[in-house]
């Protein structure tokens, strides 16, 4: 009864029920930060499906035609139109970054701190990489006429939506590319391992943080995925 | 990831505190308590005034400062509806009160109420307070994140109460805020102060974001040993569903401000369709206001339910003390908030019945409507049965209980009307809205906060409210909010309209006026009853009777603390252990009329207890 | 699944193998989506392969990245039962939509 070893509560349904019945904690083994996250993107989650539910609804019910995503999103190389070349690339960039992170988190827990700073710096510069495409794409979009009032494609509201979602999604990940610097520095310099008092919450630092960074990475991948499908592809 | 619950390798208790035999993890001893999962949680300590008394991180101050921003809010609400009363009931008594200016003080009232008043007082106010106490914790699991939180809720209500300042004034577009007319020019402070008002929105959707995190993860991950969820009083059920609630319910909030204030500020058509004004073709087109009220309804119906359940899990807590005896039903009154809680999702069109929505929604909406009452429904009969035959002492805090029940049932009651969509076009934007939701949100967790302020004002001040004050207090409210409320029903079945600046020349609402100068009266007398508890409070911080520890033989843990008022890390040096649930009144064979949650059971053998 | 446990931190780990697959498995699930588009399908298959690819990635990425498969049945439970709420929001707004966009081509082009 005092044993605190995860592997010997029974699963499934029945330890769930179990779980929920126990005192003290009811998500055994999750640590107070990590499922402060879990719930935060559980919101957030419902952020992005209000703005995404918004965009079905508008482009449902437009009586003037939605420009075609394949031709507005292509980028012309060597005078060829590739249909969401950026798009893909992007997409291609932000799983990488989705990658190094979890390998981060398993090399931060088994305590290799080289491995771990190298791939959070890695996700770093792969999540600057997308901003900084996204930033290039809207700036297309702006000079070939695409506003969030009126663009020269389509009904009025392909603008507005994807300005507001893209730009949503943009800010989540500029946030996420900054705490991934700021991590980068502090693993690199061993505040994981001496449990460094942190500025703001005098809180201890352990190598939870980068798991609970990494989950806030892979949530803003998984926005991606949405949003290419809905809006780039549909 | 980790196999082993403690993270951190420091050594854990292996005993529990109360084993007599010495022996730990003995089948046979009657008192054990599982061990520690987690160390002790590593508590912040504030070493100057600011971090003290300002940017404080403990619980139990941002509480305070939650409930006295709250109680600011709440004053400018109620003044604002003894302005609406004055125009309403003596019309050209206060030539200051305009048409503008009343649908201004009919927004700002309204929003100031339902959002900054009611929802940051028994969550931020009460939660923050009793939370931690209840569940057996030194504080928050995030101070930090905590003490944030509440001064985003701060600047929320500097930058809404700054648009009363702006030119043109706070937006008038009624607390629902409707699209189109809310951002174009027929509608007061369409200008800065509907800006105004989206942004205060806003960050007050952040900041109890925040808050919200701190309450589910310390009330899911960091109870004390033994602090089973079953064993939790139905207040932490009530703040706790009602915080699950606010997170997954404001985000819908969120975004309808986020595309009104594009739409205002950059001219989108997220919710504008094409529009004429004064024969001028605006810019906008394509847009679908009835989306605006899709998304902000999603959002506006829990958070109703976000008032209500603190409400009734509070409310439950009060009566049991008072009536000293164990809540009937414990077990199906959790799972009624937790029911009420997940259907509050699926009923939001009911407010939209004459909205112009596609009009098979009726039908769905109408149906989840009508099973939600029965959970509700489930725990008046509950509360009522808790009181048959139980020794109930008739001190204020009770008088407020029974104050909520008659005024739930009555707003209970003619929400069936209203939730029947034949019934509800003709009741629909009448004074029978008004007559409903003030009863069933105004009225009755106003008598569940004032009777857990008479209730809860010993622990925090460590003194006793006046009980004669209180009295005088409970009954001229009582009486006047009925006055005020019941004759709105006669008024909304004859047809008066709600929002109307006057009642205009037409025949049939002649009748109406002398109703409406007897409710103003009542009105402005209850407000001035609530002098009187000001005045209580205010007094009885210094001259009231010294409370003592748990001066009303209440069980649950924040009576139990190691000082009262309590002060920073709660319990002093060991924290409880729990053994029970917190309705052990009047068990037969015990020798008091109450047993503790730390009680062990080794102390009271001879006690008929219930297993909990 | 091949876990790898880490006596000395008290923490589970698992082979950068799991890691790698579940990555190449993604692109290859994108570069599919991208074919969807190339090779424009249309109609209904167009609609139930984008949303086919889209929940399998979505799914991978919970599942492996972010540790779900891994974790308590309790957590997963409490992440994806208020999904619910969600689904019904988009089956409500679809319908709406399907109401609006049916009211304007009958005010506006019949003429009402």
């Amino acid at each position: 009864m005092s044993d605190n070893n995860l592997n010997n509560l029974p699963g499934g349904f029945k330890g769930m029920a179990q779980d929920m019945g126990s005192d003290q904690t009811a998500f055994k083994g999750v640590q107070w930060g990590k499922f402060m996250m879990w719930i935060f993107l559980l919101s957030d989650t419902f952020v992005f499906s209000c703005f995404l539910i918004s965009y079905m609804k508008g482009r449902s019910s437009t009586v003037v035609d939605w420009p075609n995503t394949s031709e507005v999103f292509s980028l012309h190389v060597g005078g060829v139109p590739v249909p969401l070349l950026l798009i893909a690339i992007m997409t291609f960039v932000l799983i990488t970054s989705s990658g190094t992170m979890a390998l981060a988190v398993k090399y931060g827990y088994e305590k290799n701190k080289k491995m771990c700073a190298w791939l959070v710096l890695a996700t770093a510069i792969g999540g600057l990489t997308f901003v900084g495409m996204q930033v290039f794409e809207w700036s297309k979009l702006i000079h070939e006429g695409v506003r969030p009032w009126e663009n020269p494609f389509g009904a009025k509201q392909f603008g507005s939506f994807f300005f507001m979602i893209t730009g949503f999604h943009g800010v989540h990940v500029s946030i996420g590319v900054i705490f991934l610097f700021i991590f980068a520095r502090k693993t690199f310099r061993g505040d994981f391992d001496t449990g460094k008092r942190g500025f703001f919450t005098s809180q201890k630092s352990d190598y939870v943080a980068i798991e609970i960074l990494g989950l806030y990475w892979h949530f803003v991948d998984l926005v991606w995925v949405f949003i290419f499908a809905f809006f780039y592809l549909w | 990831m980790s196999d082993e619950y403690n993270q951190n390798n420091t050594p854990l208790e292996t005993q529990s505190s109360e084993t007599m035999s010495g022996s730990s993890g003995s089948t046979t001893d009657i008192d054990y308590v599982r061990p520690a999962e987690l160390p002790e949680q590593d508590l912040y300590h504030s070493h100057s005034w600011i971090t003290k008394w300002v940017f404080c991180q403990d619980a139990k101050v941002i509480g305070v400062q939650y409930f006295l921003t709250a109680v600011f809010t709440g004053i400018v609400g109620l003044v604002l509806s003894w302005l609406m009363r004055l125009q309403l009931g003596f019309p050209e008594l206060v030539p200051f009160i305009t048409a503008e200016h009343y649908y201004q003080f009919v927004t700002m009232h309204g929003m100031i109420m339902v959002v900054y008043f009611l929802t940051a007082l028994f969550l931020g106010g009460f939660g923050n307070y009793l939370i931690p106490l209840m569940v057996g914790a030194r504080d928050m699991v995030f101070p930090y994140v905590n003490m944030v939180s509440f001064w985003m809720f701060f600047v929320a209500v500097c930058v809404l109460m700054a648009s009363f300042f702006v030119p043109g004034g706070p937006t008038g577009a009624g607390w629902t805020l409707y699209p189109p007319q809310a951002i174009l020019p027929g509608s007061p402070g369409a200008g800065m102060g509907i800006i105004l008002m989206l942004t205060s929105l806003s960050l007050f959707v952040i900041g109890f974001t925040m808050g919200g995190l701190n309450y589910l993860v310390t009330i899911l991950q960091a109870r004390t040993r033994g602090m089973t969820l079953m064993r939790m009083p139905l207040t932490i059920w009530g703040i706790f569903t009602a915080t699950a609630l606010a997170m997954l319910a404001f985000p819908a909030l969120l975004v309808s401000c986020i595309m009104m204030t594009l739409d205002k500020v950059l001219e989108t058509s997220f919710f504008m369709p094409a529009i004429i004004q004064a024969g001028e073709v605006l810019d906008y087109g394509g847009g679908s206001p009835v989306l605006f009220q899709h998304l902000f309804w999603f959002f506006g119906h829990p958070e109703v339910y976000i008032v209500a359940l603190p409400a009734f899990g509070i409310v439950s807590d009060l009566i049991s003390v008072h009536a000293r005896k164990n809540i009937f039903g414990y077990r199906m009154m959790v799972w009624a908030i937790v029911g009420i809680g997940g259907l509050s999702f699926f009923v939001w069109a009911h407010h939209m019945y004459v909205s112009g929505m596609n009009p098979w929604f009726g039908f769905f909406f109408a149906t989840t409507t009508l099973i939600i009452a029965v959970p509700t429904a489930l725990k008046v009969y509950n509360w009522i049965v808790t009181l048959f035959r139980a020794n109930i002492r008739m001190n204020t805090v009770m008088l407020f209980c029974l104050g909520f029940i008659v005024t739930f049932v009555n707003g209970g009651i003619t929400g069936i009307f209203l939730g029947n969509v034949a019934v509800d076009i003709p009741l629909s934007d009448t004074y029978f809205v008004i007559a409903h939701f003030h009863m069933v949100m105004g009225i009755a967790p106003l008598m569940v906060i004032m009777g857990a302020v008479y209730h809860w004002f010993p622990l925090v001040a460590g003194r006793m409210l006046s009980e004669k004050l209180g009295k005088w207090h409970f009954w001229i409210t009582f009486l006047g909010a009925y006055s005020i409320y019941f004759p709105m029903h006669y008024l909304g079945f004859i047809g008066v309209p709600r929002r109307y600046f006057e009642m205009y020349d037409s025949p049939y609402m002649a009748s109406a006026i002398g109703m409406n100068e007897f409710i103003t009266v009542a009105a402005l007398i209850v407000g001035a009853a609530q002098f009187i508890f000001i005045y209580n409070i205010i007094t009885s911080l210094r001259v009231g009777k010294p409370a003592g520890k748990n001066p009303w033989k209440a069980n649950s843990l924040e009576w139990l603390t190691s000082e009262v008022p309590p002060v920073h890390g709660n319990f002093g040096e060991k924290l409880p252990v729990v053994h029970r649930w917190p309705y052990d009144f009047n068990v037969p064979g015990s020798k008091e009329d109450f047993i503790t949650q730390t009680t062990p059971p080794s102390e009271v053998i001879d006690a008929e207890v219930e297993k909990t | 699944m091949d876990e790898i446990q880490n006596k000395e931190q008290g923490t589970t780990t698992h082979k950068i193998g799991i890691y790698l697959w579940i990555w190449g498995l993604l692109f290859v699930l994108s570069f599919f989506s991208y074919m969807v588009d190339w090779y424009a399908f249309q109609g209904l298959l167009r609609w139930s392969l984008i949303l086919f690819f889209m929940f399998l990635k979505a799914g991978l990425i919970m599942a492996f990245f972010m540790h779900l498969f891994w974790e308590r049945y309790a957590l997963v439970n409490v992440l994806l039962w208020p999904m619910t709420a969600i689904a019904c929001f988009i089956a409500l707004m679809a319908a709406e939509a399907q109401y609006t966009v049916f009211t304007r081509a009958f005010y506006f082009f019949v003429g009402g």
